[in-house]
């Protein structure tokens, strides 16, 4: 079933700006989205990702309802975010990363009850919630700590229980990982993996996390300065920027590096070479004869691009 | 009914985490008792020099004072979320997450702060009203005390309206507008003295633009047997709707001035 539709978002933002000299201020528009469309089914994990500035936050302030856009049609349940912002946030459970949503100086629990009463939860049912929510995020040691006494792991955590407490239909998670240790990053995922599964909860994350996406969104959305650039699955964007392969060599005794052709990229640090190169020019079998004319190998490991650097370029390619 | 008990919870919550900082709390308490001090010793030095202003005798004067501190700082301390921390939810970005709440806008701005350090600032107040009223000899009435507090409650809808104007520019430019104090503060430093000692221009002002003549100094002077430029003593229950016309107002613009807000950073 369908959930969300999008049909060619707009917003723009004018910024004053200060002149060099003067004092009168310049006003420039600044287009966040430009004609953006898309669809999301129900109970689907989507991720959307994009430069610094493309555009993902606001997208979610529009579908969260915090802001109006410029032009466009937004279709939520049923719901157009910005004009039935009270019916429509009930449905809906948002995270940013970087703002708390929590009291600070209370014990979380004290915050869950005021949710409660905001978002006016019956009570059995907010006992069942929190019960459940507590268990899978393991907050049940800290629930009578003040928000600002937990580290920032535990703290993301109890966002996402305050967040979850209505049994919202749609979670919008805006940087959930961002400075969480890799402990907390892999409980998180799993958290969010099991509340897709058992509550068919439509989850839509920005991160620039590459790994936050590869464990957990089927598909992806690229935006790039407020258009869409990309949409669909995470390993078939990746394979089209896929071309090169990392090989690093360590010789015995220190032998001296054999030519190479130019189109190799080669660093050295103290025994170990690095080696980047595209198999297309050069097979990988040509490159290690090559390398073991030079003498004895004692170490040689190849490994794929590193998903930023694909991701990099893939901005680059795109001139974001 | 819901909405006043979310209010009074978030309030318990609020004074619960003020006083996770107790030291803090009782230095800034008694700060507000030095601040408003000051303000009543005005009142006594003028009181003291000049003996009274115009008709107004020291009694008079204590009253005005004490009705005017009660009903400005019982503002700040339920209204704090409009009074003094809409700029900074503004500014932070805090009032996204309040959006994204199934409750009015307004409301959770309300239910976002309380400002319990003024209580000392009300103790003054309230000690000015009972010296004033004792110097004046107020004959004391069932309708007298009920003009005293509809004054205070709806002179409370006055200030909260008087800072939805600054709110209101706040969502337009993210920064607070300096010059809206100048009815607000401005207001209470003037209006805690009769408003027929000033110029026409200030009477003008605080009659028509913010109202506090209508709210405070005629149903004042009603209690105190003098009534302001000789009205009929039923006006003193009518013309404080004033208080209650320009929050209604003021609410209305703030509504159609949250379409326009445009949040910050991401």
């Amino acid at each position: 079933m369908r959930y969300i539709t999008v049909e060619g978002l707009d917003k723009q933002f004018i910024v004053r700006k200060k002149r060099e000299k003067g004092v009168l201020r310049e006003k420039s528009v600044i287009h966040a989205l430009q004609d953006v469309s898309f669809a999301v089914e129900q109970g689907e994990l989507v991720g959307y990702i994009g430069p610094n500035g493309a555009g993902k936050s606001t997208t979610v302030k529009i579908l969260s309802g915090i802001l109006t856009p410029d032009g466009g049609m937004v279709d939520i349940g049923g719901r157009v975010p910005w004009k039935e912002r009270k019916e429509h946030v009930r449905h809906i459970g948002v995270v940013f990363g970087q703002r708390s949503q929590l009291w600070w100086d209370v014990p979380i629990l004290d915050s869950y009850s005021l949710l409660k009463d905001i978002y006016r939860v019956p009570e059995n049912e907010y006992q069942r919630r929190l019960t459940q929510l507590t268990d899978a995020l393991q907050l049940g040691d800290f629930l009578r700590t003040p928000l600002r006494l937990l580290s920032l792991g535990q703290r993301m955590r109890a966002e996402l229980c305050g967040s979850l407490l209505h049994g919202p239909e749609l979670l919008f998670l805006d940087e959930p990982t961002i400075g969480l240790d890799a402990v907390s990053k892999l409980a998180l995922r799993d958290f969010l993996k099991e509340e897709n599964a058992r509550n068919g909860t439509t989850i839509l994350l920005t991160t620039h996390d590459m790994e936050d996406i590869a464990a957990l969104c089927p598909r992806v959305m690229v935006l790039g300065h407020g258009k869409k650039l990309y949409d669909g699955a995470l390993p078939e964007l990746l394979s089209r920027y896929d071309t090169q392969r990392i090989l690093t060599v360590r010789y015995e005794d220190g032998a001296a590096l054999p030519e190479l052709p130019d189109s190799c990229a080669v660093t050295r640090e103290a025994e170990e070479i690095k080696i980047i190169y595209a198999p297309d020019t050069m097979p990988t079998a040509h490159l290690i004869s090559l390398l073991q004319s030079a003498g004895t190998i004692r170490e040689l490991t190849a490994q794929p691009q590193n998903i930023d650097h694909l991701i990099a370029a893939m901005y680059r390619e795109m001139d974001l | 009914m819901d909405t006043i008990k979310l209010y009074f919870r978030s309030m318990g919550m609020l004074l619960k985490s003020q006083l996770q900082y107790p030291a803090s709390f009782f230095m800034q308490t008694l700060a507000q008792l030095v601040m408003e001090g000051g303000e009543m010793l005005a009142v006594i030095l003028i009181v003291d020099r000049f003996g009274q202003l115009g008709h107004w005798m020291p009694g008079d004067l204590f009253f005005f004072f004490g009705m005017m501190s009660v009903t400005f700082y019982m503002t700040e301390i339920f209204g704090r979320g409009v009074t003094g921390n809409f700029p900074s939810l503004v500014r932070t970005g805090q009032l996204d997450t309040l959006l994204l709440r199934p409750r009015g806008v307004l409301t959770q701005v309300l239910c976002s702060a309380i400002d319990p350090r003024r209580i000392t600032c009300i103790a003054v107040g309230v000690t000015a009203l009972i010296i004033g009223s004792n110097m004046s000899q107020v004959q004391w009435t069932v309708l007298k005390a009920l003009a005293l507090a509809e004054s205070i409650l709806l002179g409370m809808l006055l200030v909260l309206g008087l800072f939805l104007i600054e709110a209101v520019f706040c969502i337009h430019s993210v920064k607070s507008v300096e010059l809206v104090n100048a009815i607000t503060y401005g207001g209470r430093s003037a209006c805690q003295y009769p408003i027929d000692i000033f110029p026409r221009p200030l009477r003008v002002l605080f009659t028509v633009i913010a109202p506090f003549a209508l709210t405070l100094h005629v149903p004042a002077a009603y209690i105190l047997s003098k009534p302001l430029y000789g009205w009929p003593d039923w006006t003193a229950f009518v013309t404080p709707l004033a208080g209650a016309v320009l929050f209604g107002i003021m609410y209305l613009v703030f509504q159609k001035a949250m379409q326009f807000y445009r949040s910050t950073g991401s």
